[in-house]
């Protein structure tokens, strides 16, 4: 598992005792967004009414993160979509970009999707305190269930609340992981089987690399609508 | 060929033993935790602050220009449509009325014409009809002044004659006398 060893490029950097040496996943958190920016930056150099090719993509990937946010948040939803275009891309780009060979998957690593799906659970609860007060209680108390099954119903409803981050994060890592552990595992094969019959696990490579490279789409998809989906039940409060 | 296999099989095989202190999920080790943690945040801060500050206004900005031109040039057309629309009316109201006028100039040009035709055919006739008159009179004069002009040279030829071959002077009242005889009775041959 070579792939996903992190280590130190570079000198050692340490604040306060902590060690914030940049890293091979730092480096390639550093790719990804520039290649973000660059790619925005070749798709609004030129304002054309009819665009470019790269402008279009811009454009197109502007819509597509605006119908989503539009379709499962609604118009509240507005000010974040900044913030929900800047996560699909980053996660989207960091799949990708984790795809070539040689490179470094930033998102195969649990801290890294942690520490975003904390920071989404602890905004998304921030922001439905501050739009609802003490009635954003109510999201753990579901409308239309009998009194018998609502102290049950709503320790339920916490619990699945609690493990969101969990569930959001543990999904973008284990897909990443599995997938690039799954090439690794039949790059072996064909090294180990070799030319009579290694023909078989590269098909199956070649296979799995398109498999991925959707995976890698579908998940920034996964997570930014995720994200889109609880940021609905913090600004519109359904039960 | 089989040394080569053998040599990539030892290869992946120090590979793996070079990094075999790594066994398992590197992801699960918390030495560089902080690290990507903080990375991750100054990364994605940048880059979300570059996005929303300015490139998504910028593609926000190119959208909303195209959606109000597209808006505009089909305003425009619409208006250019109905304005070929009565464009096309008033140019068949004009062609409408060019026909009535064309009809009407026609039967109005033939009446005036059929009348003047009528009127100098008629003025014409009656002008030729005077002409004949006239020249049937100026004949008839002709013919009498002739009938006398005839008698009177034939009374002098006559006499001539008379003279030329007896040598006598006939008298000149019977040779009249004789020519007007002779002429009336043979006026029919010749008039």
């Amino acid at each position: 598992m070579q792939q996903f060893s992190v280590h130190k490029i570079g000198p050692e950097i340490k604040i306060a005792g902590i060690d914030l040496s940049f890293t091979n996943a730092s480096l390639f958190m550093i790719i990804s967004a520039s290649a973000i920016l660059l790619f925005l930056f070749l798709g609004t150099k030129e304002k054309k009414i009819i665009p470019s090719k790269i402008q279009l993509i811009a454009e197109m990937f502007y819509t597509f993160v605006a119908k989503m946010i539009s379709d499962t948040a609604g118009s509240k939803a507005k000010p974040y979509f900044p913030f929900i275009f800047s996560l699909f891309m980053f996660v989207l780009f960091c799949n990708m970009v984790g795809m070539l060979p040689y490179s470094f998957t930033v998102t195969s690593h649990i801290i890294v999707t942690l520490v975003m799906a904390l920071f989404i659970f602890i905004a998304v609860t921030i922001i439905g305190f501050v739009k609802h007060g003490f009635k954003y209680l109510s999201i753990f108390v579901p409308s239309g269930v009998p009194a018998v099954l609502l102290p049950l119903i709503t320790i339920i409803e916490i619990i699945s609340y609690l493990s969101r981050p969990v569930s959001l994060s543990v999904r973008l890592f284990a897909n990443m992981m599995a997938g690039h552990t799954m090439l690794k595992v039949f790059g072996g094969f064909v090294i180990s089987l070799g030319l009579l019959g290694g023909w078989l696990p590269l098909s199956f490579s070649v296979a799995l690399t398109g498999l991925e490279i959707l995976v890698a789409f579908l998940q920034a998809y996964v997570f930014a609508i995720l994200t889109c989906i609880y940021l609905n039940d913090a600004l519109n409060l359904h039960h | 060929m089989h040394r080569y296999f053998g040599i990539i099989i030892v290869l992946s095989a120090i590979q793996n033993d070079l990094f075999a202190a790594e066994a398992g999920m590197p992801q699960l080790n918390p030495k560089y935790w902080a690290s990507q943690a903080f990375w991750l945040i100054l990364v994605f801060t940048i880059l979300y602050i570059s996005i929303a500050k300015f490139y998504l206004p910028k593609i926000k900005n190119n959208l909303d220009n195209r959606e109000n031109r597209i808006k505009d040039d089909l305003e425009d057309a619409n208006k250019f449509k109905e304005l070929s629309e009565s464009k096309q009316k008033e140019y068949e109201k004009i062609l409408e009325d060019a026909k009535k006028e064309i009809n009407k100039i026609h039967v109005e040009s033939k009446n005036t014409l059929d009348k003047d035709i009528y009127t100098k055919k008629q003025s014409i006739e009656k002008e030729i009809e005077k002409e004949i008159s006239k020249a049937q009179k100026e004949i008839s004069d002709l013919k009498k002044n002739s009938v006398s002009d005839i008698q009177k040279i034939s009374e002098n030829i006559a006499s001539d004659i008379i003279e030329k071959i007896s040598g006598d002077k006939l008298n000149e009242s019977s040779i009249k006398a004789t020519v007007e005889d002779l002429s009336k009775k043979n006026m029919g041959k010749y008039l």
